[in-house]
């Protein structure tokens, strides 16, 4: 199966049809974006809602001084940004945001290598580490279009407290069926594995699951784990996950340090001490391609190039694909 | 006891961390404590300060001791202890009226910005006042917040600019120039008032401009400490 295939949806889409639909059911919701509407999928709320719309133009620190400001008075808001420029505004976040508990959700768009045409200035390959080291943030990053609107429903709806959600841009694979719900603080197990177990977030859930495919052709037993909920993270999925299988696989379109890799290193190294195999962007940045998929090669994170790194792993080198 | 005697009184004691900078305020929070919130209160119009230059700290708790929002002698007895309510930049939380945690300039307008809008959206009448250092004027944000502030046309945000002439290297006018700041503001479509440092002035000054509906306000305070 060609990647092509794997990465057809639009996580910005799903955003926008979740933001309107909240803008619908939540009064006081507002929404925020520094100029990008057009790209991040905030556009539709804003023609839709534009009393409850604030364009700061290309200025993220006072996107989030402003959300702030706008959550200190009542207000629900969600301020919208290409992930890696929120991240010009860490500080405000963490000063402001983290330190007052403020009731703010940060969506960071265009995360990872989905943004292939604009190169290394974009592509965020840093925003898990620095969200999860950020006391009392809820992280999560959904894996497709199913899980973008029902995870931008729950951290709006239900939880409390500031939220950063990581999307990618229309790269998104295909995993869920409309209608599945998503905890915070759970992870979601779409097969067993014996011989490895890859726990993955965002794209790279579809890209694990198209790993498991090749290598089962081949009789690998290979589990894949949706860590969809960065923080809290569900632990106890991690460690039993981990037991019941030979290796286990991290894999990120995120720095191989401190990310998910980072977080399930933790984990483990405290409650089941066992060796992971990291897969993500090894301590480098990205680079301008001509389509996704050409950029998930060149970096070694297409299905193919993972599958291959696995059997080396597991010390078979048989020929996958 | 009036709030710079108090300042003093602690200064004397010990207490006189960022004195400099809280010297210089004394009479903008005597004038926004004093009168202009009450004056509000007293027409139904909720108003807010935010004190943006949070290291002036010492001189919001002298005055929240002589308004009786905290007893007499808490300084001595709070501040800067460990997880005391008198942190040394004001925290949300553990005092009325703190809305926001300080202590990272340049946060302040944005802040006031989003109350000032929520206030729209939600339609109540909420004013808001955010003090801020004339250093402070160095953070790139404050300038994005200046022209949040124009065009949304937030006529209920009131900038009070401490113009003490000093900083934490040296002379504001040494580090970078802030003059011509009234003109700089005014480019930014802002109304600007330049006033005298007393509390009768600033007073005066903000009852003036509260007919001002359409455009931001800004007050730059004359507290000229720095040697030339």
């Amino acid at each position: 199966m060609s990647s092509s295939r794997v990465f057809g949806g639009s996580y910005r889409r799903a955003l926008a049809r979740a933001l309107v639909d909240l803008g619908k059911d939540i009064e006081n919701l507002v929404v925020l974006d520094a100029d990008t509407m057009s790209s991040t999928g905030s556009l539709e709320f804003s023609r839709r809602f534009p009393e409850r719309f604030v364009n700061v133009g290309i200025s993220e620190q006072d996107l989030i001084g402003t959300a702030a400001g706008m959550a200190v008075a009542g207000l629900r808001p969600v301020a919208v940004a290409f992930s890696s420029f929120i991240m010009r505004a860490w500080e405000q976040i963490r000063n402001t945001i983290s330190r007052d508990s403020l009731d703010v959700t940060i969506v960071g768009t265009h995360a990872g290598l989905s943004d292939y045409m604009d190169g290394s200035s974009h592509q965020a390959l840093e925003d898990i580490a620095l969200m999860r080291v950020l006391p009392g943030f809820t992280v999560a990053v959904p894996a497709d279009e199913v899980a973008t609107y029902a995870l931008t429903r729950a951290l709006i709806e239900e939880s409390r407290g500031p939220s950063y959600m990581r999307i990618g841009r229309d790269n998104a694979p295909k995993v869920y069926e409309r209608g599945e719900e998503f905890k915070i603080g759970e992870c979601k197990v779409h097969e067993d594995g014996s011989d490895a177990v890859i726990m993955a977030i965002g794209p790279m859930v579809g890209a694990a699951m198209e790993v498991s495919r090749i290598l089962g052709k081949r009789g690998l037993s290979v589990g894949v784990v949706d860590v969809y909920s960065i923080k809290p993270v569900d632990e106890h999925c991690i460690v039993k996950k981990a037991k019941d299988s030979g290796l286990v696989v991290t894999l990120e379109e995120h720095n191989v340090h401190a990310g998910l890799g980072g977080l399930v290193a933790e984990i483990l190294s405290e409650k089941l001490p066992r060796r992971i195999y990291r897969i993500g962007v090894r301590d480098r940045f990205g680079t301008s391609a001509r389509s996704y998929e050409e950029l998930l090669r060149f970096m070694g994170l297409d299905p193919c190039s993972v599958a291959k790194s696995l059997t080396e792993v597991l010390s078979l080198g048989a020929k996958v694909c | 006891m009036n709030i710079r005697a108090r300042l003093e009184e602690v200064s004397r004691k010990g207490f006189s961390w960022h004195i400099d900078s809280a010297r210089s305020l004394v009479n903008i929070l005597a004038a926004l404590y004093g009168y202009w919130i009450p004056e509000g209160e007293a027409r139904g119009v909720e108003r807010v300060v935010i004190l943006s230059k949070g290291h002036g700290s010492l001189a919001l708790y002298a005055t929240y001791e002589i308004l009786g929002i905290l007893p007499r002698g808490s300084i001595e007895l709070e501040f800067l202890a460990a997880g005391s309510r008198l942190q040394s930049h004001p925290e949300s939380g553990r005092l009325p009226g703190i809305l926001v945690s300080s202590g990272s300039l340049g946060q302040g307008l944005s802040i006031a910005n989003g109350i000032a809008l929520a206030a729209r959206i939600s339609k109540r009448d909420i004013e808001v006042a955010v003090v801020l250092g004339d250093g402070e004027l160095d953070e790139g944000q404050v300038w994005e917040a200046i022209a949040t502030s124009s065009a949304n046309r937030l006529g209920n945000v009131t900038m009070l600019i401490d113009r003490n002439g000093i900083q934490h290297s040296g002379p504001t006018e040494a580090v970078k120039a802030k003059e011509p700041l009234s003109l700089k503001l005014k480019a930014f479509n802002w109304h600007v008032v330049e006033v005298a440092d007393d509390p009768a002035s600033i007073a005066s000054v903000l009852a003036n401009i509260g007919r001002i509906r359409d455009l931001p306000k800004a007050v730059i305070v004359n507290t000229w400490q720095g040697a030339s």
